[in-house]
């Protein structure tokens, strides 16, 4: 398995993918942060809740590229065709997939860490330098950083296990878009008649982790322990899926 | 599972036991629903040759090749190398280099970077890639991405990943398209070269008068089934080329 992981690893840093996501996640990091602490009113802005919220958003734009930088780990080579010399020489396909899915969530952690930093610190500094109050203490940050980061690299898996089911690279990666931005939104907030399930799925699991909602959403560890959860179910499922398919 | 008979190995000298067979693909046949793609193929490769594969397109002949490295399951009966599934061998890459498309690398990333990362999967040492680079002639591109490459260069660069483990067959789908005059004479050279080392080489090609200056035996498929296989020589007795026997047996595309 090292052997593999080392080959995912340069994989990774061999093309401007990867660099160019990170650096599309950190503006877009920075960007929301902003436009939320200098956009909203003040009075929308000194609670704790909304405070960690706005925080959060380096948790959530971390996960969605960390799946992202996943899903694409596996579908880019099935649409560049390298997968075939990758299965090649190494013919046991679960260990390729394990391999991926290693090296995503190193990459990932990396991810997520740099995204809850960014938008913890310019967070915290555009409510401060508007004058509004920041509630939010030590314990707080911690979990924001160490949260987004868990929840990048275990989303990073989920994005392996997909991209490895679904094997097409646009529909893969619009799929992921679409549920983090808009599936999980409806079913959390909108249909009331759902209940509460809404905070069992896998985006806002992430979420809980970094400490987000507490009223509305899981406690940090069972988000976390149910996001693993999550992410072992999605890599196995493409492993299962990627041994016994013919290769495209 | 598959029964398992003679009847489609190519004739050789009655001293080559079955000891030396590299490849034995045996009553394999692959179905995608209606469509009969490899239809009871049944064939086996001795060390030392060239073998063409040959048949128009469509024939199955890639497909057939995918199952025997591998990536496609049989419907049924098997497809061996060294008496062995090729997902069971215990270091495939040291043992078979295979070439299936021309166009298997992602367009951003170096060709060295391609070979490393393939070198690092099999646990070949670095210096092999450097060795494969300078067999295969495109170190002056190496650090090149792979988009700013010719067809020729891409077709060297997937050569030289199959020949990084230095094995004993090679298996190579169309490895002459996109090759220019200079280029096909040096794959041809490369080949007997190769094949003259006591290794294999399994080659599958439509074109016809390049497959007859290359290989010495030949297995030609039509519909997935297996029309005609034996020496080169002796299918072109009598003064007729290998492209009149082609076409005398197999029929016109559907």
């Amino acid at each position: 398995m090292r052997a593999e992981l080392r080959a995912e690893l340069l994989k990774q840093r061999s093309t401007r993918t990867g660099l160019g996501l990170f650096a599309a996640m950190a503006g877009l990091v920075l960007l929301a942060v902003l436009l939320h602490s200098f956009g909203l009113p003040a009075r929308d802005l000194g609670s704790t809740s909304r405070q960690l919220m706005v925080l959060g958003r380096g948790e959530f734009l971390g996960a969605l590229f960390a799946a992202l930088i996943g899903a694409m780990s596996i579908t880019a080579e099935i649409r560049h065709g390298t997968i075939r010399p990758t299965f090649l020489v190494t013919p046991r396909r679960g260990r390729v997939v394990a391999a991926k899915v290693s090296a995503s969530v190193l990459i990932g952690a990396g991810f997520g860490l740099v995204a809850g930093a960014i938008a913890t610190a310019a967070g915290a500094a555009a409510l401060r330098a508007r004058g509004i109050d920041v509630q939010l203490d030590g314990s707080d940050y911690v979990l924001l950083v160490a949260g987004s980061l868990a929840a990048a690299a275990l989303w990073a898996a989920i994005g392996v296990g997909v991209g490895a089911l679904v094997r097409h690279q646009v529909p893969t990666l619009i799929g992921i878009c679409a549920w983090l931005l808009f599936v999980e939104g409806l079913l959390v907030g909108d249909v009331a008649s759902l209940g509460d399930v809404g905070r069992f799925l896998p985006g806002a699991a992430a979420a809980a982790i970094s400490g987000q909602e507490p009223g509305t959403l899981l406690a940090p560890t069972v988000g976390l322990i149910l996001l693993t959860l999550y992410a072992a179910a999605a890599a196995l499922t493409g492993s299962l899926a990627t041994s016994r398919r013919d290769v495209l | 599972m598959a029964k398992r008979d003679d009847e489609g190995a190519i004739p050789v000298p009655p001293d080559d036991g079955a000891r030396d067979r590299v490849v034995t693909v045996t009553s394999l046949t692959k179905r995608y629903g209606e469509l009969v793609a490899v239809d009871d193929l049944t064939f086996s490769l001795h060390s030392g040759t060239v073998t063409g594969f040959l048949g128009p397109n469509g024939a199955g002949k890639t497909t057939t090749l995918r199952m025997l490295l591998g990536l496609a399951e049989p419907t049924a009966g098997e497809a061996l190398i060294f008496g062995r599934r090729y997902r069971a061998l215990d270091d495939p890459a040291r043992r078979v280099g295979a070439v299936l498309e021309s166009a298997d690398f992602h367009p951003g990333r170096t060709g060295r970077d391609h070979l490393r990362a393939l070198a690092l999967a099999a646990e070949i040492p670095s210096s092999r890639v450097e060795e494969v680079l300078a067999l295969v002639e495109i170190e002056a591109v190496a650090d090149r991405r792979v988009k700013t490459y010719s067809l020729g260069m891409r077709q060297r660069l997937g050569l030289a990943g199959a020949l990084l483990g230095d094995p004993e067959l090679l298996v190579l789908d169309e490895p002459a398209n996109g090759l220019d005059p200079a280029g096909v004479h040096w794959l041809r050279r490369f080949l007997r070269w190769f094949a003259e080392q006591g290794r294999t080489v399994l080659v599958s090609s439509h074109m016809l008068a390049e497959a007859a200056q290359t290989v010495d035996q030949v297995v030609i498929i039509d519909g997935g089934r297996r029309v005609a296989s034996g020496r080169l020589d002796e299918l072109t007795e009598r003064g007729r080329t290998l492209e009149d026997v082609f076409l005398g047996l197999t029929g016109p595309a559907p």
